[in-house]
Formats: structure tokens, C-alpha cells, sequence
């Protein structure tokens, strides 16, 4: 590995980046430092309440969920990060369209095979369950004895 | 001028954080992001290197380990989520009915 | 020679089978979701895996793949290289599907009221076409797309039985490893990435420069890393006494079978191709060899010992997997001393006998489970005198494992002590005898309680399912006619070792 000597203009770069982090710590507290100086005091205990809407909150904030909120996300997760994959192939996609060399069948159809695929996948979830917010009643007996 | 070293020294402490979590956290979750944190490093050599050598196939193989990632993190929270059930706790030391 | 004009993509037919086997089941599922049909599931399964095995096996006969050299039809290369068809990826094809075709068929009894019977029929497959991929990848890209692709699968398949705590144990152990040795496996592809500029193989293997050595020799030594856990060798085997433990038994045979042959075809492919012996050697300044003879060693005598301190049959044979792990590591560390196919192509053929024998083996304990019978030695205690077939397979299996000579265990053995006589590792050979010669008291000590001792508690009549005896039964005369057989499998083995480090 080849380790470059340090030089004039390398060193201002990194007096460019040390204002930058200076000036973006600056702005935010000297914002809060002029607020705190400016600002009128008034307590009250109405301002100390989690919603000052007026909406008294109940319970504890360390409650469960209900389990479809992660069978959701996680539904989600998998299917937003899959599009990435098609990110190579849409920067491909032009060049190839104007090449002879390969048909619209061969470009598309990999890309049609993998969504397919997802489709199928997405179907799945579907009929099992995995995206059903409520429950009928008849619903959760007939899951409650599956083990 | 940022040369391909700073980025190797980066990941390698990136790395080494996510080993060192590994090693020494017990909660499952935890657990989970420090793999995520070791993922990340390698990305972010493959996309320098990528960078460096002048071809493509580094991003676009970082493009892939993140959607492994998380799928292993789908597959991983399922997994943890049936052991909160069966042990009430996300603590990978407290399943010791086998011996290791 | 070719029966029919194929065109090139068809030489990965067997893995396309088993992706539309899974995709049938999906949409079955999905029709029909919980449905308990599990004739339909367990019988596509096993046709699916059954079709890409035949296909598999006609491809291996017909020569597809042969090297050019010796007057074959070339291996053939699909998609830019990215994967590679030739004798070495059929032959493991060869092996994962005949697990799974023994798995799925036991299946079908051991998985009787189960709940998620698509869902576990569905992740087997996908597994397998992992595996199968594995087999044909020929890029660090594709090797770490399609280990990923049998490893998701396999972590939830160990962890199926939800309410059970040690499925969960298991599931959530094999994990947890199996993420911490992936994250290591790309950090290592990383750095060879970075080191040579290319992930394709044979790209890599042209661009060894010495400027990077210490960057090639770290990449390598976590490459490493990834290869032992999915090959279950020291230093990340902790992960497969637990999941096979854990595991319903036919996944752990599926586990420690199937799944650890295709790690052994990756890091065959991979050291043979991308770093040959003296070029890596002279960039990194060590021999690799040197690594895999020091794991080789460690990992038999670690599997061995640990397994003749247990109680548990299924604990006792995850131990021996992990023992004959070690043994199939010959392969690699013999290479560079002459006559590199046979060693390969030895440790080939262990893989080979290996995934009759040790697939029959954990059956059967899937069949003593399904029995309810127990766990350990003592609960197998006279079992023979109400299941003598099934307990005549089991000997055979016990047998062949230690390498007693009239089983195909043997013969594999045998290869791997002459082969790596042969390569000067003497070490090595001494390892494997004493070894064999400790394992074969654990090994008849199960036989022992099997026929002698007398059972602890009188039993009812034990059930004979149709599935599970089918399976066993299947692979132990498998186990019995590969020893006639043997020619053809150890010309094929070797064909397909030479087909790679040439």
C-alpha cells in the first residue's frame, strides 16, 4: 500500500472539515443558548404533561405490541430491500436496449422471473396471515390450536 | 487527499466494534446489530475498492450483502421472537438445556 | 455421446427442478394454505429432488462438463463464469439431492401432525437448490449469495418445532454463529476483493499481486472461517452439536449430510481455483495447506473425543459429524505433494458414502424419536428384538461410519489413509487410524446396546412407518453396494477432483 506524504492542500481540506463540524455544533447550541436567555418563564403543570393537548395518557409506555406490527415490518423490510436488487439491472437496462446484441426477452425476463417470484412469495404471505390486521373470532380459534 | 488506507482502517474499526459486540453482548438484539455493524464494514471496503480497481463488481456485490442482511435480520428476529416465547427473556445465555 | 442437443443453460436443470418444486409448493400453499395434505407435499418434494438427481446423475454419465483436454465437451460456463458446470459441481449435485431425497421421504412419518408442514417441505427445497447452487458457483459473489441461500433456510428449519425449547436452542445458536461467521466470510471476500480486484475465481487467481499480501493472506484466513462453520470444523463446529441436537432428525440429517458437502465443494472450488498452491504461497508467504492440515487434525480428534464422552445417540453422532469433517479436510490439506486429484477426489468420495451413511444414521433416531423411545444409549437398550430391519440398517451405519472393512465407509477411508500417505502427511494418517480405532468404540457401543444388552423397560410392539423404514432401509443398502459399486463412484470422484486442481 502506498502511504502519500502529507501536503499544504491536503491539510486545508481538513480545515474545511473541522469548520464544518465547528460551525454545525455552533448554529444548534448558540440557537438554544439565545432561546434560554430570551425565553419568559412561566411553570406550569399543565406544560409537563405528555400530551399538552390534553389527552390524559394511560398505562405505562413499556407495553407489547401486537404481534402483526412485526410480521409487517418485517414484510416490509424484506420486500423494500429486494428492489435493491434491481438496481443493477435498471442501470444495465439502457445500454442493453440499445445493443443489438440481446433481445427485449432476454433483458426483461430475468427481471419479470425475479418479481414473479416475489409476487408469489407476497401471495403466501398474504393467504397465511402474515398482513391481517383484526382477527374474527372464528379466526383465532381455529388458530389458537395450532401449535 | 483520502486514499484506499483510510477507508481498510474505517472498516477494520467498524469490524472490530461489531466483533467486539458480539463478544461481549448477551442480548439477542444486540447481538443482531453488532453482525449488522461487521456487514457494513465489509460494504464499505467492497464499495472503496470498488472505487480503487475501477470496476463495478464491488457495489454491486454490496448491493447484495445488504439484502442478505436483511433477510438473515428477518429470519434472525423470527427466530428471537420465538425464544422470547419460550424463555421470556432475548438473553442468548439463558437457553443452556444442552451443554455447548 | 449427448442422447439430445441441449443448449448450455440446461446443464443447471437439476438446480431449476428444485426451485420449481419449491415454487409448486408455494402456490399449493398458498391455494390452499395449512393444509395437511402431506402426501402432496412430501411426494412433490421427493419427485422434485428425485427428477433433479436423475437429471443430475444422466448429466454425469453423458460427461457433461468433462475437461476439454481429454477429449470432453469443456465445463461449461454460464452467466460470464459467474457459475460453472463441470463433474466436481454435478457430483455434489449428485450428493445434496440424494439427501434430500432420503430426508423428504422420512419426512413424510416424521413430520406427521405438524403444523407447518408446507412451510418445512417448502424451506428443505429451497435449502437444497442452495446447496446445489453452491455446487456450481465459480464467484466469491455467487458462493456467498447461494450459502446464504441454504444457510436462511437451514436456520429455520432447525428451529421449526416452536414450542419446542431445545429446537429453539438449537435454531437460535446455529444462528447466531452461522450470522457471526457471515459477516467474517464477506469481510474476508472483501479484502481478496480488494487485494486482486476481481470476485470471479479464475480472474482472482491471475491477479494475485504481492503488493497485497498481508490484505490476501487475512481475506483468506476469514474465508476460511466461513467454509468451517458450514463444514462444521474447528474453530466454529460449537453451533452443530446443539442444532443437530435441537433439530427434528431428519434436518439434522439434512444439516450434517448435504449441507456440509456443499461447504466442501466451495472450498475445494475456491482454494484449487482461485488460489493455487505456489502463486498464493509466494504472495502470502505461507503455504495454506499448512492451515487446512492443522484443522484437519484438530477437527477429528476434537469430533472424536467429544463424541465418545456421550450419552446422548444424537449428541454422540453430531460429534462424529463433526469428526468426519475433519477426515474430508484430507482433501485440502494433501494437495500440493503430486497426486492431487486422488487426494480429492478420496475426500470425494467420503463425502459421498458419508451422505448415505450418516443421513441413515440420524433417521434413525428420527424413527426412535418417532417411536418414543428415548434418548440416549441406555434407552436403545434391546431394540433390536422389535425392529430387527431397522436395527440391521443402523449396525451397517455404525459400521461403515468406523470403517469397518465390508462397508462403503471403508473404502473411503481407506483412500483417505493412502492418499495421504502418499502426499508425505504422515501426521495426518497416523490421526485418521487412531481416530477410526477411538470411534469405533462409541460406534459398537450403540450396536452393543442395539443387540445385546437387554431393554431397561418391557415395550409394546414398536411401529413400522412406511416413510421412515423406506428411507433407512434405502440408504443402508446403499451403504452396502457402493462397496461393488465402487469403481464407478471412485473413477467419477476422481474425474471430478482433477477436473479442478488439474
Amino acid at each position: 500500500m502506498r502511504f502519500e506524504p502529507p501536503n499544504v492542500t491536503e491539510m486545508n481540506e481538513w480545515i474545511a472539515v473541522g469548520m464544518l463540524a465547528f460551525v454545525g455544533l455552533l448554529i444548534p447550541l448558540g440557537m438554544m443558548a439565545v432561546s434560554y436567555l430570551i425565553r419568559p418563564s412561566v411553570p406550569e403543570t399543565s406544560k409537563r404533561a405528555t400530551y399538552e393537548s390534553g389527552e390524559v395518557p394511560t398505562g405505562g409506555t413499556r407495553i407489547r405490541f401486537n404481534i402483526q406490527y412485526y410480521m409487517v415490518a418485517l414484510l416490509f423490510l424484506i420486500f423494500d430491500i429486494e428492489t435493491v436488487l434491481l438496481f443493477p439491472w435498471a442501470v444495465v437496462y439502457l445500454d442493453a436496449v440499445e445493443s443489438d446484441a440481446v433481445s427485449l426477452a432476454e433483458i426483461l425476463g430475468p427481471m419479470l422471473i425475479f418479481v414473479a417470484i416475489l409476487l408469489v412469495g407476497l401471495a403466501w404471505a398474504w393467504r397465511s396471515g402474515a398482513v391481517q390486521w383484526a382477527r374474527s373470532p372464528f379466526q383465532v380459534e381455529a388458530e389458537a390450536d395450532r401449535p | 487527499m483520502i486514499g484506499i488506507e483510510h477507508y481498510i482502517v474505517l472498516s477494520m474499526a467498524l469490524f472490530c466494534i461489531g466483533l467486539f459486540g458480539v463478544l461481549t453482548r448477551r442480548n439477542a438484539l444486540m447481538f443482531l446489530m453488532s453482525v449488522e455493524l461487521m456487514l457494513n464494514a465489509a460494504n464499505i471496503n467492497l464499495v472503496a475498492f470498488a472505487f480503487y480497481h475501477g470496476n463495478i463488481t464491488g457495489q454491486i456485490f454490496a448491493l447484495f450483502t445488504i439484502a442478505l442482511a436483511a433477510a438473515e435480520v428477518a429470519i434472525g428476529l423470527g427466530i428471537i421472537l420465538v425464544l422470547y416465547r419460550n424463555f421470556r427473556d432475548v438473553d442468548v445465555t439463558v437457553p443452556s438445556q444442552m451443554r455447548w | 455421446m449427448f442422447p439430445i442437443e441441449l443448449s448450455e443453460w440446461a446443464a443447471l436443470a437439476p438446480v431449476y427442478i428444485l426451485v420449481l418444486s419449491a415454487m409448486v409448493l408455494f402456490v399449493f400453499d398458498s391455494i390452499n394454505p395449512r393444509t395437511t395434505n402431506r402426501a402432496f407435499l412430501a411426494g412433490t418434494t421427493t419427485a422434485g429432488s428425485l427428477a433433479a438427481l436423475a437429471v443430475a446423475v444422466w448429466f454425469l454419465l453423458a460427461g457433461v462438463g468433462t475437461p476439454q483436454a481429454d477429449g470432453g465437451f469443456g465445463a461449461i460456463s454460464l452467466f460470464d463464469g459467474q457459475l460453472v458446470v463441470d463433474q466436481l459441481a454435478l457430483f455434489f449435485i449428485v450428493v445434496v439431492t440424494v439427501v434430500t431425497s432420503l430426508v423428504s421421504i422420512a419426512s413424510y412419518d416424521y413430520m406427521k401432525g405438524h403444523t407447518y408442514q408446507a412451510e418445512y417441505y417448502t424451506l428443505t427445497l429451497l435449502a437444497a437448490t442452495g446447496m446445489a447452487t453452491m455446487a456450481a458457483s465459480n464467484s466469491l459473489v455467487t458462493i456467498f449469495i447461494a450459502l446464504e441461500l441454504a444457510s436462511l433456510p437451514s436456520y429455520a428449519l432447525v428451529s421449526i418445532l416452536k414450542d419446542n425449547r431445545g429446537s429453539i436452542e438449537g435454531g437460535l445458536k446455529y444462528f447466531l454463529i452461522g450470522a457471526l461467521s457471515s459477516a467474517i466470510f464477506v469481510y474476508g471476500i472483501s479484502l481478496v476483493y480488494g487485494a486482486t480486484g476481481f470476485m470471479q475465481l479464475d480472474a482472482i487467481a491471475e491477479n494475485l499481486d504481492a503488493d497485497y499480501g498481508p490484505l490476501l493472506g487475512l481475506g483468506i484466513l476469514m474465508l476460511i472461517g466461513g467454509f468451517a462453520f458450514k463444514t462444521a470444523s474447528v474453530p466454529f463446529h460449537f453451533w452443530a452439536p446443539e442444532a443437530y441436537e435441537g433439530a427434528p432428525a431428519p434436518i439434522a440429517a439434512f444439516l450434517s449430510s448435504a449441507s456440509k458437502a456443499a461447504g466442501f465443494v466451495i472450498a475445494f472450488r475456491v482454494f484449487t481455483t482461485a488460489f493455487p498452491l505456489e502463486p498464493t504461497a509466494s504472495v502470502i508467504g505461507v503455504d495454506w495447506t499448512v492451515a487446512f492440515i492443522i484443522l484437519a487434525i484438530v477437527t477429528m480428534t476434537i469430533g472424536n473425543f467429544a463424541a465418545a464422552t456421550q450419552t446422548n445417540v444424537k449428541r454422540m453422532l453430531a460429534y462424529s459429524s463433526v469428526g468426519h469433517a475433519g477426515y474430508a479436510l484430507i482433501g485440502l490439506a494433501g494437495l500440493g505433494a503430486g497426486a492431487n486429484d486422488v487426494v480429492m477426489g478420496a475426500a470425494l468420495m467420503h463425502l459421498f458414502v458419508y451422505g448415505f451413511m450418516n443421513t441413515g444414521a440420524f433417521l434413525f433416531v428420527g424413527l426412535a424419536e418417532h417411536w418414543g423411545v428415548g434418548r440416549t444409549f441406555e434407552d436403545y437398550n434391546g431394540l433390536s428384538a422389535k425392529a430387527p430391519i431397522a436395527c440391521v440398517a443402523m449396525t451397517v451405519f455404525m459400521f461403515s461410519l468406523a470403517g469397518i472393512p465390508p462397508f462403503g465407509g471403508f473404502f473411503s477411508k481407506y483412500f483417505l489413509f493412502t492418499a495421504s500417505i502418499d502426499a508425505g502427511l504422515l501426521f495426518v494418517a497416523a490421526a485418521l487410524v487412531i481416530n477410526s480405532a477411538l470411534s469405533l468404540y462409541y460406534y459398537s457401543r450403540l450396536v452393543k446396546a442395539l443387540w445385546i444388552e437387554e431393554p431397561v423397560l418391557e415395550r409394546e410392539s414398536l411401529s413400522q412407518p412406511v416413510g421412515l423404514y423406506a428411507a433407512i432401509v434405502f440408504a443402508a443398502v446403499m451403504t452396502v453396494v457402493v462397496l461393488p459399486g465402487f469403481g464407478p463412484v471412485a473413477d467419477a470422484a476422481v474425474d471430478a477432483a482433477a477436473a479442478v486442481v488439474a
